[in-house]
Protein backbone atom coordinates (compact mmCIF):
# COMPACT_ATOMS: atom_id res chain seq x y z
CA UNK A 1 0.00 0.00 0.00
CA UNK A 2 2.80 2.15 1.42
CA UNK A 3 5.23 1.87 -2.17
CA UNK A 4 1.70 2.45 -4.56
CA UNK A 5 1.21 5.73 -2.22
CA UNK A 6 4.66 6.84 -2.63
CA UNK A 7 4.31 5.90 -6.52
CA UNK A 8 0.80 8.10 -6.86
CA UNK A 9 2.81 11.49 -4.78
CA UNK A 10 5.84 11.38 -6.66
CA UNK A 11 3.43 10.63 -10.21
CA UNK A 12 1.12 14.00 -9.28
CA UNK A 13 4.61 15.41 -8.31
CA UNK A 14 6.05 14.69 -11.89
CA UNK A 15 2.84 15.71 -13.56
CA UNK A 16 2.59 19.35 -11.94
CA UNK A 17 6.12 19.63 -12.86
CA UNK A 18 5.56 19.33 -16.61
CA UNK A 19 2.28 20.98 -16.40
CA UNK A 20 3.92 23.97 -14.71
CA UNK A 21 1.25 25.67 -12.17
CA UNK A 22 -1.32 26.80 -14.11
CA UNK A 23 -3.98 28.89 -12.39
CA UNK A 24 -7.01 29.72 -14.78
CA UNK A 25 -7.00 28.36 -18.25
CA UNK A 26 -7.21 31.67 -20.55
CA UNK A 27 -10.48 30.61 -22.44
CA UNK A 28 -11.52 30.42 -18.57
CA UNK A 29 -10.35 34.16 -17.72
CA UNK A 30 -11.63 35.49 -20.82
CA UNK A 31 -15.28 34.19 -20.32
CA UNK A 32 -15.14 35.30 -16.80
CA UNK A 33 -14.56 39.28 -18.22
CA UNK A 34 -17.16 39.06 -21.20
CA UNK A 35 -19.44 36.59 -19.66
CA UNK A 36 -18.89 34.39 -22.71
CA UNK A 37 -16.34 33.61 -25.04
CA UNK A 38 -16.62 35.67 -27.90
CA UNK A 39 -14.61 34.96 -31.12
CA UNK A 40 -10.58 36.16 -30.90
CA UNK A 41 -9.61 39.13 -32.91
CA UNK A 42 -6.06 39.82 -34.12
CA UNK A 43 -3.72 42.68 -34.46
CA UNK A 44 -1.06 41.98 -36.90
CA UNK A 45 2.28 43.55 -36.01
CA UNK A 46 3.77 46.13 -38.11
CA UNK A 47 7.48 46.41 -38.33
CA UNK A 48 7.39 49.84 -36.35
CA UNK A 49 5.08 48.04 -33.95
CA UNK A 50 7.32 44.82 -33.44
CA UNK A 51 10.36 47.24 -32.92
CA UNK A 52 8.69 49.10 -30.10
CA UNK A 53 7.62 45.65 -28.62
CA UNK A 54 10.58 44.88 -29.41
CA UNK A 55 11.57 48.33 -27.36
CA UNK A 56 9.54 47.21 -24.40
CA UNK A 57 10.14 43.53 -24.05
CA UNK A 58 13.82 43.77 -24.68
CA UNK A 59 13.09 41.04 -26.93
CA UNK A 60 11.52 40.87 -30.20
CA UNK A 61 7.45 39.78 -29.73
CA UNK A 62 7.28 36.35 -29.89
CA UNK A 63 4.41 36.29 -32.49
CA UNK A 64 3.62 38.93 -35.25
CA UNK A 65 -0.24 38.43 -34.75
CA UNK A 66 -1.36 38.84 -31.67
CA UNK A 67 -4.44 37.47 -30.38
CA UNK A 68 -7.29 39.39 -28.18
CA UNK A 69 -10.27 39.47 -27.45
CA UNK A 70 -12.75 42.64 -27.18
CA UNK A 71 -16.11 43.74 -26.82
CA UNK A 72 -15.80 47.65 -27.56
CA UNK A 73 -14.81 49.09 -24.12
CA UNK A 74 -12.81 46.11 -22.94
CA UNK A 75 -10.17 44.27 -24.13
CA UNK A 76 -8.22 40.92 -23.00
CA UNK A 77 -4.57 40.48 -23.67
CA UNK A 78 -3.30 36.67 -22.69
CA UNK A 79 0.60 37.35 -22.91
CA UNK A 80 3.28 35.21 -21.98
CA UNK A 81 6.68 36.46 -20.84
CA UNK A 82 9.59 34.24 -19.52
CA UNK A 83 10.53 35.20 -15.85
CA UNK A 84 14.02 33.35 -15.44
CA UNK A 85 14.11 30.62 -17.44
CA UNK A 86 10.35 30.10 -17.30
CA UNK A 87 7.24 31.41 -19.14
CA UNK A 88 4.54 33.19 -17.00
CA UNK A 89 1.36 33.15 -18.90
CA UNK A 90 -0.99 36.53 -17.56
CA UNK A 91 -4.18 37.93 -18.31
CA UNK A 92 -4.73 41.90 -18.80
CA UNK A 93 -8.03 43.46 -18.91
CA UNK A 94 -7.56 46.83 -20.84
CA UNK A 95 -10.29 49.16 -20.49
CA UNK A 96 -9.93 53.33 -21.76
CA UNK A 97 -6.47 53.13 -22.08
CA UNK A 98 -6.08 51.64 -18.67
CA UNK A 99 -5.68 48.12 -16.80
CA UNK A 100 -8.46 47.08 -15.51
CA UNK A 101 -7.28 44.24 -13.47
CA UNK A 102 -4.52 41.75 -13.86
CA UNK A 103 -4.44 37.71 -12.99
CA UNK A 104 -1.70 35.48 -13.25
CA UNK A 105 -2.69 32.14 -15.18
CA UNK A 106 0.21 29.95 -15.44
CA UNK A 107 3.52 30.63 -13.44
CA UNK A 108 5.96 27.66 -13.91
CA UNK A 109 9.26 29.46 -12.37
CA UNK A 110 10.27 27.45 -9.42
CA UNK A 111 10.50 30.32 -7.33
CA UNK A 112 8.75 34.47 -7.40
CA UNK A 113 5.20 32.64 -6.73
CA UNK A 114 3.99 36.13 -5.23
CA UNK A 115 3.90 37.88 -8.48
CA UNK A 116 0.03 36.07 -8.17
CA UNK A 117 -0.86 37.66 -5.23
CA UNK A 118 -3.91 39.95 -5.29
CA UNK A 119 -1.71 42.45 -3.05
CA UNK A 120 0.87 42.24 -5.72
CA UNK A 121 -1.33 42.32 -8.70
CA UNK A 122 -3.83 45.44 -7.63
CA UNK A 123 -0.65 47.71 -7.84
CA UNK A 124 -1.69 47.43 -11.77
CA UNK A 125 -5.16 48.42 -12.04
CA UNK A 126 -5.59 52.12 -13.06
CA UNK A 127 -2.28 51.83 -14.63
CA UNK A 128 -1.87 53.76 -18.32
CA UNK A 129 1.22 54.56 -20.38
CA UNK A 130 3.31 57.59 -20.43
CA UNK A 131 4.54 59.25 -23.43
CA UNK A 132 7.44 56.71 -23.46
CA UNK A 133 5.30 53.95 -23.30
CA UNK A 134 6.21 53.11 -20.05
CA UNK A 135 3.75 52.71 -17.01
CA UNK A 136 2.53 55.82 -15.27
CA UNK A 137 3.51 54.60 -11.93
CA UNK A 138 6.16 52.51 -10.05
CA UNK A 139 5.22 49.40 -9.34
CA UNK A 140 6.78 47.59 -5.83
CA UNK A 141 9.13 44.63 -6.22
CA UNK A 142 8.84 41.34 -4.24
CA UNK A 143 12.10 40.32 -2.71
CA UNK A 144 12.94 37.34 -4.55
CA UNK A 145 10.82 37.64 -7.23
CA UNK A 146 12.29 40.75 -9.50
CA UNK A 147 12.74 39.42 -12.66
CA UNK A 148 8.87 37.88 -12.45
CA UNK A 149 7.42 41.59 -11.55
CA UNK A 150 10.27 42.93 -14.96
CA UNK A 151 8.16 40.13 -16.65
CA UNK A 152 4.76 41.23 -15.58
CA UNK A 153 5.58 45.04 -15.84
CA UNK A 154 6.67 44.32 -19.58
CA UNK A 155 3.56 42.40 -19.96
CA UNK A 156 1.19 45.09 -18.63
CA UNK A 157 3.09 48.05 -21.22
CA UNK A 158 2.25 45.21 -23.83
CA UNK A 159 -0.72 45.26 -22.98
CA UNK A 160 -1.35 48.79 -22.82
CA UNK A 161 0.47 49.76 -26.24
CA UNK A 162 -1.37 46.90 -28.36
CA UNK A 163 -4.94 47.87 -26.86
CA UNK A 164 -3.70 51.36 -27.86
CA UNK A 165 -2.72 50.17 -31.32
CA UNK A 166 -5.47 48.31 -31.72
CA UNK A 167 -7.88 50.98 -31.19
CA UNK A 168 -6.06 52.99 -34.50
CA UNK B 1 67.16 31.40 10.53
CA UNK B 2 64.85 32.36 13.55
CA UNK B 3 61.70 30.39 13.39
CA UNK B 4 59.52 33.71 11.87
CA UNK B 5 61.54 34.06 9.04
CA UNK B 6 61.43 30.00 8.25
CA UNK B 7 57.54 30.07 8.97
CA UNK B 8 57.09 33.29 6.68
CA UNK B 9 59.24 31.91 3.67
CA UNK B 10 57.44 28.28 3.72
CA UNK B 11 54.00 30.71 4.29
CA UNK B 12 54.83 32.39 1.00
CA UNK B 13 56.13 29.08 -0.85
CA UNK B 14 53.05 27.39 -0.40
CA UNK B 15 51.03 30.45 -1.01
CA UNK B 16 52.71 30.81 -4.57
CA UNK B 17 51.94 26.87 -5.26
CA UNK B 18 48.51 26.69 -4.26
CA UNK B 19 47.89 29.71 -5.96
CA UNK B 20 49.46 28.53 -9.11
CA UNK B 21 47.91 25.30 -8.96
CA UNK B 22 44.17 26.27 -8.43
CA UNK B 23 44.71 29.09 -10.97
CA UNK B 24 42.38 27.83 -13.34
CA UNK B 25 39.53 26.94 -10.61
CA UNK B 26 39.58 30.35 -9.48
CA UNK B 27 39.40 31.64 -12.97
CA UNK B 28 36.84 29.36 -13.83
CA UNK B 29 34.95 30.10 -10.77
CA UNK B 30 35.71 34.24 -11.37
CA UNK B 31 34.16 33.87 -15.16
CA UNK B 32 31.44 31.52 -14.52
CA UNK B 33 30.10 33.51 -11.73
CA UNK B 34 30.07 36.86 -13.22
CA UNK B 35 28.21 35.13 -16.15
CA UNK B 36 25.57 34.17 -13.96
CA UNK B 37 25.28 37.66 -12.11
CA UNK B 38 25.23 39.37 -15.54
CA UNK B 39 23.85 36.72 -17.65
CA UNK B 40 20.31 37.64 -17.95
CA UNK B 41 21.45 41.02 -19.48
CA UNK B 42 22.83 39.33 -22.50
CA UNK B 43 19.98 36.56 -22.44
CA UNK B 44 22.41 33.45 -20.99
CA UNK B 45 19.21 31.91 -19.55
CA UNK B 46 17.12 31.65 -22.20
CA UNK B 47 20.12 30.24 -24.73
CA UNK B 48 20.96 26.76 -24.96
CA UNK B 49 24.20 24.97 -26.06
CA UNK B 50 23.78 21.94 -28.89
CA UNK B 51 25.85 19.05 -29.00
CA UNK B 52 25.90 15.27 -28.66
CA UNK B 53 28.57 15.18 -26.62
CA UNK B 54 27.45 17.25 -24.43
CA UNK B 55 24.14 15.48 -24.04
CA UNK B 56 25.62 12.53 -23.54
CA UNK B 57 27.44 13.93 -20.83
CA UNK B 58 24.32 15.27 -18.96
CA UNK B 59 22.84 11.70 -20.10
CA UNK B 60 19.81 13.06 -22.24
CA UNK B 61 18.15 10.69 -24.03
CA UNK B 62 19.47 11.22 -27.86
CA UNK B 63 16.40 10.92 -30.01
CA UNK B 64 17.60 10.24 -33.87
CA UNK B 65 15.84 12.09 -36.44
CA UNK B 66 14.23 9.59 -38.76
CA UNK B 67 11.23 10.86 -40.40
CA UNK B 68 10.67 14.27 -42.24
CA UNK B 69 6.91 15.81 -43.20
CA UNK B 70 7.08 17.56 -46.73
CA UNK B 71 4.95 20.42 -48.36
CA UNK B 72 5.32 21.54 -52.11
CA UNK B 73 8.08 24.40 -50.94
CA UNK B 74 8.94 23.43 -47.62
CA UNK B 75 10.59 20.91 -44.70
CA UNK B 76 10.16 20.02 -41.21
CA UNK B 77 11.93 17.60 -39.27
CA UNK B 78 11.88 17.17 -35.99
CA UNK B 79 13.72 15.23 -32.58
CA UNK B 80 14.70 15.52 -29.27
CA UNK B 81 11.68 18.92 -28.95
CA UNK B 82 13.75 20.80 -31.72
CA UNK B 83 12.56 21.52 -34.96
CA UNK B 84 14.17 22.31 -38.40
CA UNK B 85 12.06 24.12 -40.77
CA UNK B 86 13.75 24.38 -44.43
CA UNK B 87 16.97 23.78 -42.27
CA UNK B 88 16.62 26.45 -39.48
CA UNK B 89 16.00 25.76 -35.81
CA UNK B 90 12.70 27.41 -34.94
CA UNK B 91 12.25 26.99 -31.31
CA UNK B 92 13.03 24.75 -28.12
CA UNK B 93 10.97 22.68 -25.58
CA UNK B 94 8.66 22.05 -29.06
CA UNK B 95 6.03 19.06 -29.28
CA UNK B 96 5.88 16.37 -31.58
CA UNK B 97 4.81 16.91 -34.95
CA UNK B 98 1.51 16.15 -36.03
CA UNK B 99 1.87 17.22 -39.84
CA UNK B 100 3.32 20.19 -42.13
CA UNK B 101 0.88 22.25 -43.75
CA UNK B 102 0.86 25.10 -46.60
CA UNK B 103 -2.39 27.37 -46.92
CA UNK B 104 -1.43 30.41 -49.11
CA UNK B 105 1.25 32.00 -47.18
CA UNK B 106 1.09 30.23 -44.16
CA UNK B 107 3.04 26.90 -43.00
CA UNK B 108 1.39 25.50 -40.22
CA UNK B 109 2.95 23.04 -37.78
CA UNK B 110 0.69 20.70 -35.93
CA UNK B 111 1.49 19.25 -32.88
CA UNK B 112 -1.20 17.10 -30.22
CA UNK B 113 -2.64 19.99 -28.80
CA UNK B 114 -1.01 23.16 -30.60
CA UNK B 115 -0.37 24.73 -34.34
CA UNK B 116 2.35 26.84 -34.77
CA UNK B 117 2.41 29.06 -37.90
CA UNK B 118 5.13 30.25 -39.85
CA UNK B 119 5.51 32.59 -42.54
CA UNK B 120 7.57 31.27 -45.92
CA UNK B 121 10.97 33.01 -43.92
CA UNK B 122 10.59 30.74 -40.65
CA UNK B 123 9.48 33.87 -39.07
CA UNK B 124 6.64 32.44 -36.41
CA UNK B 125 3.15 34.40 -36.95
CA UNK B 126 1.09 32.52 -34.36
CA UNK B 127 0.79 29.43 -31.81
CA UNK B 128 -2.37 28.41 -30.73
CA UNK B 129 -2.48 26.58 -27.37
CA UNK B 130 -5.18 23.87 -26.56
CA UNK B 131 -7.84 27.00 -25.44
CA UNK B 132 -7.44 28.68 -29.21
CA UNK B 133 -8.42 25.19 -31.10
CA UNK B 134 -11.44 24.11 -31.48
CA UNK B 135 -10.97 20.48 -29.98
CA UNK B 136 -7.34 18.68 -28.49
CA UNK B 137 -6.34 16.20 -28.73
CA UNK B 138 -5.38 16.95 -32.93
CA UNK B 139 -4.63 13.46 -34.57
CA UNK B 140 -4.33 14.92 -37.49
CA UNK B 141 -3.71 18.29 -40.08
CA UNK B 142 -4.33 18.94 -43.53
CA UNK B 143 -5.45 21.19 -46.22
CA UNK B 144 -7.97 21.03 -48.62
CA UNK B 145 -9.52 23.84 -50.89
CA UNK B 146 -7.20 26.41 -48.94
CA UNK B 147 -8.29 25.39 -45.35
CA UNK B 148 -6.97 24.36 -42.97
CA UNK B 149 -7.83 20.95 -42.05
CA UNK B 150 -7.59 19.51 -38.03
CA UNK B 151 -8.70 16.21 -37.10
CA UNK B 152 -9.48 15.20 -34.00
CA UNK B 153 -10.83 11.55 -31.72
CA UNK B 154 -14.52 12.44 -33.24
CA UNK B 155 -14.55 15.49 -35.59
CA UNK B 156 -13.02 17.31 -38.38
CA UNK B 157 -12.72 21.10 -38.19
CA UNK B 158 -11.34 23.76 -40.77
CA UNK B 159 -9.87 26.82 -40.81
CA UNK B 160 -9.11 29.41 -43.74
CA UNK B 161 -7.30 31.72 -41.15
CA UNK B 162 -6.12 29.52 -38.64
CA UNK B 163 -8.10 31.24 -36.09
CA UNK B 164 -11.82 31.00 -36.72
CA UNK B 165 -13.13 27.50 -36.81
CA UNK B 166 -16.24 25.62 -38.12
CA UNK B 167 -17.06 22.55 -37.84
CA UNK B 168 -16.36 20.01 -41.36
CA UNK B 169 -13.16 19.67 -43.65
CA UNK B 170 -14.08 19.76 -47.51
CA UNK B 171 -14.72 16.84 -49.75
CA UNK B 172 -10.87 16.32 -50.47
CA UNK B 173 -8.45 16.86 -47.59
CA UNK B 174 -4.71 16.61 -48.08
CA UNK B 175 -3.42 14.78 -44.40
CA UNK B 176 0.03 15.67 -43.69
CA UNK B 177 2.15 12.21 -43.22
CA UNK B 178 5.80 11.54 -42.62
CA UNK B 179 8.59 10.17 -45.08
CA UNK B 180 11.34 8.53 -43.84
CA UNK B 181 14.52 10.51 -43.93
CA UNK B 182 17.34 9.54 -46.06
CA UNK B 183 20.19 7.20 -44.27
CA UNK B 184 22.75 9.47 -45.43
CA UNK B 185 20.88 12.31 -44.39
CA UNK B 186 20.00 11.08 -41.09
CA UNK B 187 23.30 11.93 -38.90
CA UNK B 188 23.42 15.24 -40.29
CA UNK B 189 19.80 16.24 -38.53
CA UNK B 190 20.93 14.39 -35.63
CA UNK B 191 24.01 16.45 -35.18
CA UNK B 192 21.36 19.68 -35.27
CA UNK B 193 19.15 18.24 -33.85
CA UNK B 194 20.89 16.94 -30.67
CA UNK B 195 19.55 17.83 -26.96
CA UNK B 196 20.03 21.56 -25.50
CA UNK B 197 21.48 22.58 -22.41
CA UNK B 198 20.62 26.04 -21.06
CA UNK B 199 23.59 28.31 -20.79
CA UNK B 200 22.56 28.96 -17.43
CA UNK B 201 22.44 25.59 -16.19
CA UNK B 202 26.34 24.95 -17.69
CA UNK B 203 27.18 28.15 -16.09
CA UNK B 204 26.04 26.66 -12.72
CA UNK B 205 27.20 23.33 -13.04
CA UNK B 206 30.67 24.72 -13.81
CA UNK B 207 30.67 27.25 -11.25
CA UNK B 208 29.61 24.64 -8.57
CA UNK B 209 31.15 21.47 -9.71
CA UNK B 210 28.42 19.19 -10.67
CA UNK B 211 29.44 19.67 -14.78
CA UNK B 212 32.19 16.93 -13.30
CA UNK B 213 29.88 14.74 -11.61
CA UNK B 214 29.05 13.71 -7.79
CA UNK B 215 32.56 14.33 -7.27
CA UNK B 216 32.56 17.58 -8.63
CA UNK B 217 31.42 19.44 -5.60
CA UNK B 218 33.26 17.88 -3.41
CA UNK B 219 36.70 18.60 -5.55
CA UNK B 220 35.14 22.18 -5.28
CA UNK B 221 35.11 22.60 -1.86
CA UNK B 222 38.37 21.83 -1.85
CA UNK B 223 39.22 24.53 -4.41
CA UNK B 224 37.61 26.60 -1.68
CA UNK B 225 39.34 25.44 1.17
CA UNK B 226 42.77 26.61 -0.98
CA UNK B 227 41.39 30.20 -1.15
CA UNK B 228 40.69 30.12 2.43
CA UNK B 229 44.35 29.19 3.18
CA UNK B 230 45.36 31.62 -0.05
CA UNK B 231 43.23 34.47 1.81
CA UNK B 232 44.93 33.51 5.13
CA UNK B 233 48.48 33.05 4.17
CA UNK B 234 48.27 36.22 2.39
CA UNK B 235 47.22 38.23 5.06
CA UNK B 236 49.17 36.86 7.63
CA UNK B 237 52.05 37.62 5.17
CA UNK B 238 50.69 40.96 4.74
CA UNK B 239 50.06 41.53 8.51
CA UNK B 240 52.72 39.75 10.28
CA UNK B 241 55.73 42.47 9.33
CA UNK B 242 53.64 45.22 9.80
CA UNK B 243 52.38 43.92 13.54
CA UNK B 244 56.45 43.14 14.37
CA UNK B 245 57.28 46.88 13.80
Amino acid sequence: MRPCLIAFVLGLCAAAQALGEVYQAPEAFVTEVFGTLPAPRVLWLSREMQAQASAILNHPPAVLRQRYWSDGAKSVWILEEIGKEELITAGFVVSQGHIDHVRVLAYRESRGQEVRDPSFLKQFSGAGLDQSDHLDRGIDGISGATLSVHAMERMARLALYFDRRSRD
Amino acid sequence: MPFRLRLIRTLRRWHARIGFAALIFFMLIAVTGVALNHGAVVGLDSRQGHSKWLARWYGLRHEEPRQAYRTASHLLVAANGRWLLDGSAVGEKMPRPLGLVEIGDLIVVGGESSLHVYRADGALIDRLESYALPRVPLKAIGAGEGELVVQTAARSFSSADVLNWRLGAPKVVAWSTPTPLAESDREAYAQRLAPGISFQRLLLDLHSGRFLGSLGPLFFDLVAIFLTILALSGAWMFLAPRLRR
